[in-house]
Order: structure tokens, then C-alpha cells, then sequence
């Protein structure tokens, strides 16, 4: 039994350390590898260095993979189309999910109408089954719809028309907002609609941000619905889940890995990006309002 | 409340006609029963005016396949066709195709691997011009095809299938002939040989090296040949025994494994079995050192035995709920006439199965194919074989590496029973 305190902290400190490290480096060791080896001028699928090696020429790292990513626009591969019709998709989705979901819980949260509560709990239901069961019947309601022939605007629809289920956490969040803020306002002749814009969205910068987030971020790295909706039409109208994809299959791995590689690393800036941009919302906002007196 | 409920009633209304719309849409080709019976020639199928077709190609032959078509609008400029060509891997054709036959291809290209899956969904529709396509083709790629008696795609290439592929730095071509050879002198290299040995389309050349052979599909069930069991266990203990004794050389992996190999700096695979589909990349990474040649042989019981492989063919099949069914059929013939077959082995090196397109010289100098070629006299064809093959026989080939894999008992009870799971469906 050690009696020291001081050497007993130290020593759980170090094994918690030890084990966290641990568990740290196995989590951040894919994502470095894929970072390092997109730079790689050697090999192709199924590398058996570690660490690339210097290929024929006795180069190590190149750009190569990069440039040939944006330029090499074949009939297997387009990623710059792939990225652009991603891009366009994300950012729609974005838009129309994020003021759906707003829209639904500022009304779920401050409006008091029949069915309100029956209409909360149907949409906690309906949001908890989950989405593969209905991808099948989507595909064929669209075919029915005729609008199979346009799958970005199909995706759109399919990724922002059902957002506004999404509503339970913005509604927590508005629901903490005081209400006295809006009787204050009504007393000032100020609408519903006008409280909402005015009033409770510039109050909830943090709530915004989050929801953006995760809304570009659905659409952006989705796979499985995109597959099915994209999957037979033609190669222009793919998306980068579905184009990574076509890097590494039986067919070409050989030929595109690489690219597949520095792919999966540009396909992560834009996400970094747009985090980057929205970080500082995140810890402003909230504190800033307030009821005086 | 009633407000409500009228809403939903009427929006169910509007779903209802949409989707009826969208029915009858698809309805159009139901009454076309008077088809013609294989001895229409291409020329005079009537070809719809205004017609749309959709077509698949795969990635590499797009580019060909798009110029192909232009060809084939010129040739009929009276008609008003419109031709959308999509890229679309032959190796996922079927698959795309079965999801959803409506809106597929018009007229797409598959490997034989998938026919047998197509014909169940009786989604292929019968050659209107067979009597011209068999006349034109290699005898065995009309076999292929043919079910009762009624020719059911066209036959566009007949290069389907695997040879040896070495680096000349590690393997002579004396080595190159027996598998021993191959195999030491990857030993003495310290590189690897692979095969993709879990692959039932690589690994049915094990148990075919030792007689087993495809018999047709009768009543759903695979049949195979009247073979001598302890000939075939015999032939798959001595690859075994190979694969145990050049257990740190020998590698089963896919056959992309093998080009990745020749990549890396400096080289981790000797030579493997590989299909024409990789070789344009393998040429590429060995450049001089390039090699190919038939399969080596492999000696069972002191007695050099020839590794059989299994051969396929590529095919241009018509979607059998396609709208514009005779323009179709007229496009598919023209995309695998002689002159078409030509260009696409002169396009992208694929082998045509058109016998006079044979001996142009880009199949003849070319030097996969002619390996190919010569592996193809030492076949059994891709014909006939039942969706669950695949499996079991990749299991079997699985298990002749694995350390269990040391006596003919246990190799002769994993035999019985690939063949029972291919035979139980």
C-alpha cells in the first residue's frame, strides 16, 4: 500500500494518462494515415509500408494525388462535378432544413394550438424509425413523381422534407429562453412572425450553428440514400460518397487509389471549414440577452 | 378537424393519380407479343421513329461506345433517334439493372458471369436478328448465350478470362510454364505470387485442373460431369501442397493485389493470375519487364497436369421491358457488328468475338490476349453455371491454403461439400 498521497495521484494520473493516450492515438491513427498517405508518391491499393517510401524516382511525397483529383476528369471519375453537385445539394438541404427546424420549434415552443402536444409526440415517433426503412418506398414515390430524372433536386426534397422532425433539440433550447421576452415585445406591437426573426433567432446563435452543422453535414457525407437515388442515373450526378466509392472498387482500385485518398481529405475541408467559420457563434448568444430588472 | 381530414383525403387523391400516371407510363410495351423470331436481319427491323434509347457502357469503352452511337444515328438519320450513353460497370450491370428494369438501360453490356441471374428475371429479350449474329460470332460465344435453342444476347467480346501475368526480372519465361517454376523463382526473389484464391471465379480452376466440369443447370440445380473424385482431390492436394510449402511466398488476395504489387517500390509481387481488365495498369507499372502466358501447369502425382481455368465472354443484352424494343435490338447489332468489334479492339484492346475481327492485329500483337487465347483451348466455358457456384467454390479454394488443409480426407470432405452447397438451391 503506498501511503503517499502525492505518488498515489501520480501514479492513477499516469495510468489514466497511459490509457487515454492509448485510446487516443488508435482513434486519430486512420485519419493520420489517410492525411499522410494522400501525399504519396509510391504503390498503389494494398501499400505494405507503414510510412511511404520513396518511389522509383526517389520522391516520397508529391501533390500529385491532388492535382490529379481536380484535373483528371475522365469517364470513371469526376470529382471536381462530384464536388460542385455535393456542394449544391448540401448547401440547399442546408438551407431549407435549417429554417424548418427553427420555424418548428419556435411554433412547437411558444405558439398554443389544438393537437400541439399529440402533434410533438408524432413527430418524436415518426423520428425514431429509422430512415433505411423507407428508402425503397422514396425511390418509388419519386419515379411515381417523375422527378427521379432530376436527383438533386429528388435529394433536396429528400434530405430537407422530413428536417423539420428534427425539432427536440432547438425546441429545449428555445424553451429556456424567457417568455417575458416576448410579452415584452407583443406590448410593443410586434407580431409572431416578427418575434421570431427579431427576437428569439438572434438569441439562439448557438442552437443555429449547431443545426446548420449537422444539416450540411447529413447531405454531405450521406451514402446509402444517395446510392439509390443517384446510383442508376448517369456518373455527372453523382455525389463524393458515391464517387469515393467508384475509386475503390474491384474495378479500379488499382488505378485511382491515391486519388481515392487525397479525395477522403479534401472531402473533410469543407465540413472543417464551415465548423471553423461557425465556431465562435457557439460561445456567444445566449449569454448575451437577457430580462433586466 | 373536418378541415383536416379533407386535407388528407385530398392530398391521398393527388398521390393516387401521380402514381397512375407513372404506371401507365411504363405499360407501353405490354401489348408487343408479335416479336420476331430470331431470322429478321438488322437492316430491317423497323426502327420506332423518334425513339430514345438509354445505354450502359463500361467506363473505359464510354468514350467509344458514344462515338458508336453517333455512327449508328448517321446511319439512320430519317429515324429521330436519340441515344443517352451512362457509364455503368459491366461487373454491376445486373445488379443495377434488376433494381429497378423500367428505368434502366435500353441496351447495356454485362459479363457472362451475370446471365444466368438476368435470364431468371427474364429480363433480357430474345436476339430479333440471331440467324445474322451466329453466322458472324465465334461458335462458343453463341453457346454461351443461347438458351433453348433461342439466342439471347450479342456476343461483343471473348476475352473473359485469366492468364499468368510475371514480371520477366523475377520469372523466366522457362519458369513461367510449370507453377513450381513460377513459384521458386518468386521464393528466390522474395516476392509474392498471387492468386485470388477465395474468388470462385479464379479458384474453379483448382477442382478443374483435376477433370470437374460444368454440366448445364437442370430443374435449378448445377450439374456437373460424371468426374473421378480422387483424380480432382488428388490435383487439389498438390496445389495445396504448394501453397503449404511456399506458405510465406504464396499470397490470396485480389487480383488487384497483383498491379498494387507492381507499383510499390521496390516490387512486393513476382506474378500472379490476372484478367485482362488489369492488365493495361500491369503493362503500365512493368513496362519491359511485362510478361504473359497461358496458365503454367502444375504436377499432380509426377505427372505435369495444365491448370484449367474458367473463360467468359462480354455481351450486349436488350432490356426486355425496353420501349423502343426494335431500335434497341437494331443498336445492339450495331454496336457488336464486325466493324464495331474492330474499333473496340483497337479502342480499349478488348478481344472481339467476331470471327473475322479475330485476327486483326491489335488482338494479334497484343500480348495478354494472345495468352488469353491460348489459356482459352484449356477452358471450360462460362456457360451454364448456377448464381450459388460462386461461393462455395470460393470456400473450397479458401480452405486449400489454410493449415487445416493437409490430408486428402480433409480435402476430399471440403470438395463434397462445395458441391452439395452448389447443387442445394
Amino acid at each position: 500500500m503506498i501511503k503517499s498521497y502525492k505518488l498515489r495521484r501520480i501514479i492513477s494520473n499516469a495510468l489514466i494518462y497511459i490509457l487515454l493516450g492509448g485510446l487516443g492515438l488508435i482513434w486519430i491513427s486512420p485519419l493520420v494515415y489517410m492525411i499522410i498517405h494522400s501525399f504519396r508518391a509510391d504503390g498503389g491499393a494494398f501499400y505494405s509500408h507503414i510510412l511511404p517510401w520513396p518511389n522509383a524516382d526517389g520522391v516520397r511525397f508529391t501533390l500529385q494525388n491532388y492535382v490529379d483529383l481536380f484535373t483528371k476528369a475522365d469517364n470513371t471519375a469526376n470529382f471536381p462535378q462530384w464536388f460542385l453537385n455535393t456542394f449544391i445539394i448540401a448547401i440547399f438541404s442546408c438551407i431549407i432544413s435549417t429554417l424548418a427546424v427553427m420555424m418548428v420549434s419556435y411554433a412547437f415552443s411558444r405558439l398554443r394550438f389544438p393537437a400541439r402536444k399529440p402533434l410533438i409526440n408524432v413527430g418524436m415517433i415518426l423520428g425514431m424509425f429509422p430512415g433505411f426503412m423507407t428508402m425503397i418506398a422514396i425511390y418509388y414515390l419519386l419515379k411515381a413523381l417523375g422527378i427521379l430524372q432530376l436527383p438533386h433536386l429528388a435529394l433536396i426534397i429528400c434530405y430537407s422534407a422530413g428536417a423539420g422532425l428534427g425539432y427536440q433539440i432547438s425546441k429545449g433550447f428555445f424553451d429556456t429562453i424567457p417568455r417575458a421576452l416576448d410579452e415584452a415585445a407583443t406590448i410593443d406591437g410586434a407580431t409572431k412572425n416578427q418575434i421570431f426573426w427579431k427576437i428569439i433567432l438572434p438569441m439562439s446563435k448557438p442552437i443555429i450553428v449547431y443545426t446548420i452543422l449537422t444539416s450540411f453535414i447529413g447531405p454531405w457525407t450521406d451514402f446509402v440514400l444517395a446510392k439509390i437515388i443517384v446510383g442508376a442515373q448517369g456518373q455527372q450526378y453523382y455525389t463524393v460518397a458515391i464517387g469515393l466509392q467508384i475509386f475503390i472498387d474491384k474495378e479500379h482500385k488499382s488505378a485511382y487509389f491515391k486519388q481515392f485518398l487525397a479525395g477522403s481529405v479534401v472531402v473533410a475541408v469543407p465540413i472543417t471549414a464551415l465548423f471553423l467559420f461557425l465556431q465562435r457563434y457557439y460561445v456567444e448568444g445566449v449569454t448575451a440577452g437577457g430580462v433586466k430588472g | 378537424m373536418k378541415k383536416f381530414v379533407a386535407l388528407v383525403l385530398a392530398v391521398l387523391m393527388m398521390a393516387s393519380v401521380l402514381v397512375a400516371c407513372g404506371g401507365g407510363n411504363n405499360g407501353g410495351n405490354a401489348g408487343n407479343t408479335d416479336t420476331p423470331k430470331g431470322d429478321t436481319p438488322a437492316e430491317s427491323l423497323e426502327i420506332e421513329n423518334g425513339a430514345k434509347l438509354l445505354v450502359w457502357s463500361a467506363d473505359k469503352a464510354v468514350d467509344l461506345t458514344k462515338k458508336l452511337c453517333e455512327d449508328f444515328k448517321a446511319a439512320n438519320a430519317d429515324k429521330n433517334i436519340e441515344i443517352e450513353v451512362q457509364v455503368q460497370g459491366e461487373d454491376a450491370a445486373a445488379t443495377q439493372l434488376l433494381k429497378d428494369p423500367d428505368a434502366a438501360a435500353d441496351v447495356f453490356s454485362f459479363a457472362s458471369d451475370q446471365l444466368s441471374r438476368l435470364l431468371k428475371a427474364d429480363s433480357l429479350a430474345p436476339v430479333f436478328s440471331a440467324k445474322d449474329v451466329i453466322a458472324r460470332n465465334s461458335e462458343d460465344s453463341v453457346t454461351v448465350a443461347t438458351v433453348d435453342g433461342e439466342l439471347m444476347a450479342f456476343p461483343e467480346t471473348c476475352d473473359n478470362g485469366y492468364c499468368l501475368i510475371y514480371d520477366k526480372s523475377v520469372v523466366s519465361d522457362e519458369q513461367a510454364k510449370t507453377l513450381e517454376g513460377v513459384l521458386e523463382a518468386c521464393k528466390a526473389a522474395g516476392v509474392k505470387f498471387v492468386i485470388d484464391a477465395g474468388n470462385g471465379f479464379y479458384s474453379c480452376m483448382f477442382p478443374f485442373t483435376g477433370g470437374l466440369k460444368i454440366d448445364g443447370i437442370k430443374d435449378d440445380v448445377q450439374q456437373f460431369n460424371d468426374y473421378n473424385e480422387d483424380e480432382v482431390v488428388a490435383t487439389l492436394k498438390a496445389f495445396s501442397d504448394l501453397f503449404h510449402k511456399y506458405s510465406d511466398i504464396f499470397m490470396s488476395s485480389e487480383d488487384s493485389r497483383i498491379n498494387a504489387g507492381f507499383q510499390e517500390t521496390p516490387h512486393t509481387v513476382g506474378a500472379g493470375i490476372d484478367g485482362p481488365w488489369n492488365v493495361t495498369a500491369d503493362l503500365a507499372a512493368l513496362g519491359d519487364n511485362f510478361g504473359a502466358a497461358k496458365l503454367p501447369t502444375i504436377n499432380v502425382k509426377g505427372e505435369d497436369k495444365q491448370i484449367i481455368s474458367l473463360h467468359g465472354f462480354k455481351y450486349i443484352g436488350v432490356n426486355a421491358v425496353s420501349k423502343y424494343p426494335y431500335a434497341a435490338q437494331a443498336l445492339a447489332d450495331f454496336l457488336t457488328n464486325k466493324q464495331s468489334q474492330v474499333e473496340r479492339a483497337k479502342a480499349v484492346a478488348w478481344a472481339p468475338s467476331n470471327t473475322e475481327a479475330l485476327s486483326d492485329p491489335a488482338v494479334t500483337e497484343n500480348a495478354a490476349l494472345s495468352a488469353i487465347f491460348e489459356q482459352k483451348q484449356y477452358s471450360v466455358l462460362q456457360s451454364g453455371i448456377a448464381e450459388t457456384f460462386w461461393t462455395p467454390m470460393g470456400a473450397l479454394g479458401n480452405y486449400l491454403w489454410q493449415e487445416s488443409a493437409n490430408d486428402e480426407a480433409s480435402i476430399k470432405a471440403q470438395l463434397e461439400k462445395a458441391i452439395m452447397l452448389i447443387k442445394d438451391e
